[in-house]
């Protein structure tokens, strides 16, 4: 049957490491929480609030390893293929799918979206 | 045994043509088995009969009237519920998205509805496509058919179960460090993350834009081969959808197959896999020297930084694409704030009712962002808001995509020495329902055999060791075929080459 011999957060490739460095500080502290949920627009409760405090340690300590890592003189990797460039001609169209949006917009008035006051 | 369990894409094909069965029939017996099925495992969010009899009626015309129909006409398909079908729901199993209704098809869903393929209905998965065992949908989870205490895996785990307990021919899923592999892993199915590029993003709802690929879970490694042929090519509103022309892939030349060099990334078989997947890996790589084709070891140096090169990289990127929930678009409706706004002046922690509406555009935003996204979507996205911000960019983005550039820059030096890459899918077979869900990292660590290929754009296929029929009586067990850029005819040949032993 299946059991589980190693801890629970033993990695394969870098083995045991990985769980002691899980209590290391992480630069997330209440205070920049608070200030990241706001760019966010996310509202947490106190209780999430306090599991991603902890999580994002836990995952913060794990990036560490790419500190010691020397990347000077190798260039970002920005996107998943090598095309450059993608262009496509820049004539016109007469038709848009804007109904099939607007029918997802849950007030509509005379065709835009409802919402309320952007400056109050 | 279920009639269903022996019917492959290829089989109903060839059944279809010769009159042996009906589309609708087929149909039919897919629904009725989902009905009995499904309570157990919960692959499917929503069905769609009507629609699936009508196409299916369709194709028997065309049948009785002898015209030539395709490979996939009248095929039963499961789709991913982050794929758009014009007119129907597409929720991504996010409460976000729980009103909303597909304005368009995904390029995908054009190209297979042209095949006239039969769409039974749309599958679980984690919130957005994040995660590794589908218990982050806001709907339900979904159980392994094989053991309903384990998960199926994820992100696609309701396409790989459906598929594997015979509730659909085969399914769509998306991959984007590893959730067609892992689950299909889980499941013991094939599946398929295509080359970056090679199938149209349009119409997926978007995770990590330069990660992301849809791809197929299928019974057999034939079937991923028929499948993926008729999804991949360019669509104009991929801008990342790249020109190419693969050759048959499902009628590989077997002699061109054992050619080719197989190469075994030490990194790959260090400590920490289980004993089932490690002794299964090696039972498939016996099998496959014995067909007579070359092995060699070889290093890929930076594969240890994979885990943590995605966890920056995917979660900025989840970041930006998931700022377009913004609680009014996509059809979180007026009567959704309410309801919800209800919810919270019930627990006594909000304003009432009443002040909903004259509360600010941005109230709306924090409040349906805070009750529409679940605990690992805003965990991913309060990172990717980090790593993104000024003063850590540097310290964190840019310097995990120079480490992608180095992963990629590993698989082009071994692949200058090897034609493919063998390595198993997962450390350890289907884990417990519950047993990491609150534990991200170890979460995490599912997907760390499967990201690396994401990050390089590399093709990967993963096959199970040996035939599961449903339900067998040990969890599956998968290895993986990791291919060159645009070389999915390599890995598909060699695993229905193995499919063969």
């Amino acid at each position: 049957m299946r059991t589980r011999k190693r801890p629970l957060l033993f990695c394969p490739i870098l083995g045991n490491k990985l769980k002691s460095k899980c209590i290391m500080s992480s630069p997330i502290d209440k205070k920049t929480l608070a200030h990241l949920a706001k760019l966010a627009r996310i509202e947490l409760g106190p209780d999430e609030e306090e599991k991603l405090l902890k999580d994002l340690g836990g995952i913060f300590s794990h990036f560490k390893e790419l500190e010691a890592l020397d990347t000077s003189g190798v260039a970002p990797l920005t996107g998943g293929s090598d095309l450059q460039n993608v262009f496509r001609d820049d004539g016109e169209r007469e038709n848009t799918n804007q109904k099939a949006g607007i029918e997802q917009f849950p007030e509509t008035h005379d065709g835009f979206l409802k919402v309320p006051p952007v400056f109050e | 045994m279920s009639p269903l369990e022996n019917l492959t894409i290829k089989s109903f094909h060839d059944g279809l043509v010769s009159k042996k069965f009906s589309a609708r029939e087929i149909a039919q017996a897919h629904f009725a088995h989902i009905k009995k099925a499904d309570t157990n495992i919960g692959a499917y969010l929503r069905l769609s009969e009507e629609s699936a009899l009508r196409e299916a009626e369709n194709v028997d015309l065309a049948v009785a009237r002898g015209d030539e129909v395709g490979l996939l006409a009248g095929a039963p398909l499961a789709l991913k519920d982050n794929l758009l079908v014009k007119g129907g729901r597409a929720t991504a199993a996010s409460k976000m998205l729980e009103g909303y209704i597909a304005s368009y098809d995904a390029g995908v869903i054009q190209k297979l509805k042209a095949e006239r393929v039969v769409f039974l209905g749309k599958t679980n998965m984690d919130e957005f496509a994040m995660g590794s065992s589908t218990e982050n949908s806001a709907l339900h989870p979904t159980k392994n058919p094989h053991d309903p205490t384990c998960v199926p895996g994820g992100s696609s785990g309701g396409s790989a179960a459906a598929v594997a307990s015979h509730m659909a021919l085969a399914a769509l899923g998306s991959d984007t460090g590893g959730s067609i592999r892992q689950p299909a892993a889980f499941c013991g199915v094939v599946g398929l993350k295509p080359t970056y590029g090679a199938v149209s993003r349009s119409g997926l709802i978007a995770m990590c834009s330069s990660l992301d690929q849809i791809g197929p879970l299928t019974k057999t490694v034939e079937d991923a081969a028929i499948l993926f042929s008729s999804i991949a090519g360019h669509d104009p509103l991929d801008a990342t959808s790249v020109h190419y022309a693969y050759d048959d892939l499902a009628n590989p030349k077997l002699e061109t197959i054992k050619k080719l060099c197989v190469g075994i990334p030490e990194e790959y078989f260090g400590e920490g896999i289980s004993e089932e997947v490690r002794s299964g890996v090696e039972d498939a790589i016996k099998k496959i020297k014995g067909l007579g084709l070359q092995f060699k070891k070889i290093s890929l140096p930076h594969t240890k930084y994979a885990l943590s090169t995605y966890y920056i990289v995917m979660p900025a990127e989840v970041s930006s694409n998931l700022g377009r929930f913004d609680g009014i678009r996509y059809c979180r409706t007026a009567q959704t704030n309410a309801d919800d706004t209800q919810k919270n002046a019930e627990k006594g922690q909000r304003e009432s009712v009443s002040s909903q509406r004259t509360s600010a555009l941005s109230e709306i935003y924090f409040r349906q962002r805070g009750m529409g996204f679940g605990t690992e979507t805003k965990r991913r996205i309060i990172l990717g808001t980090f790593v993104l911000s000024s003063g850590y960019y540097d310290a964190y983005y840019e310097k995990a995509q120079r480490v992608r550039r180095l992963m990629k820059n590993d698989f082009e030096s071994a692949f200058k020495e090897v034609d493919v890459m063998l390595t198993p899918v997962t450390p350890t077979p289907a884990f417990k329902i519950g047993e990491k869900i609150d534990d991200p990292l170890s979460m995490y660590l599912s997907d760390i055999f499967t990201i690396p290929a994401n990050l390089a754009g590399v093709p990967a296929l993963s096959l199970p060791i040996k035939s599961y029929p449903y339900p067998s009586a040990e969890l599956p067990v998968g290895f993986q075929l990791i291919g060159k850029w645009h070389h999915e005819a390599d890995i598909l040949g060699l695993g229905q080459l193995y499919e063969k032993i």
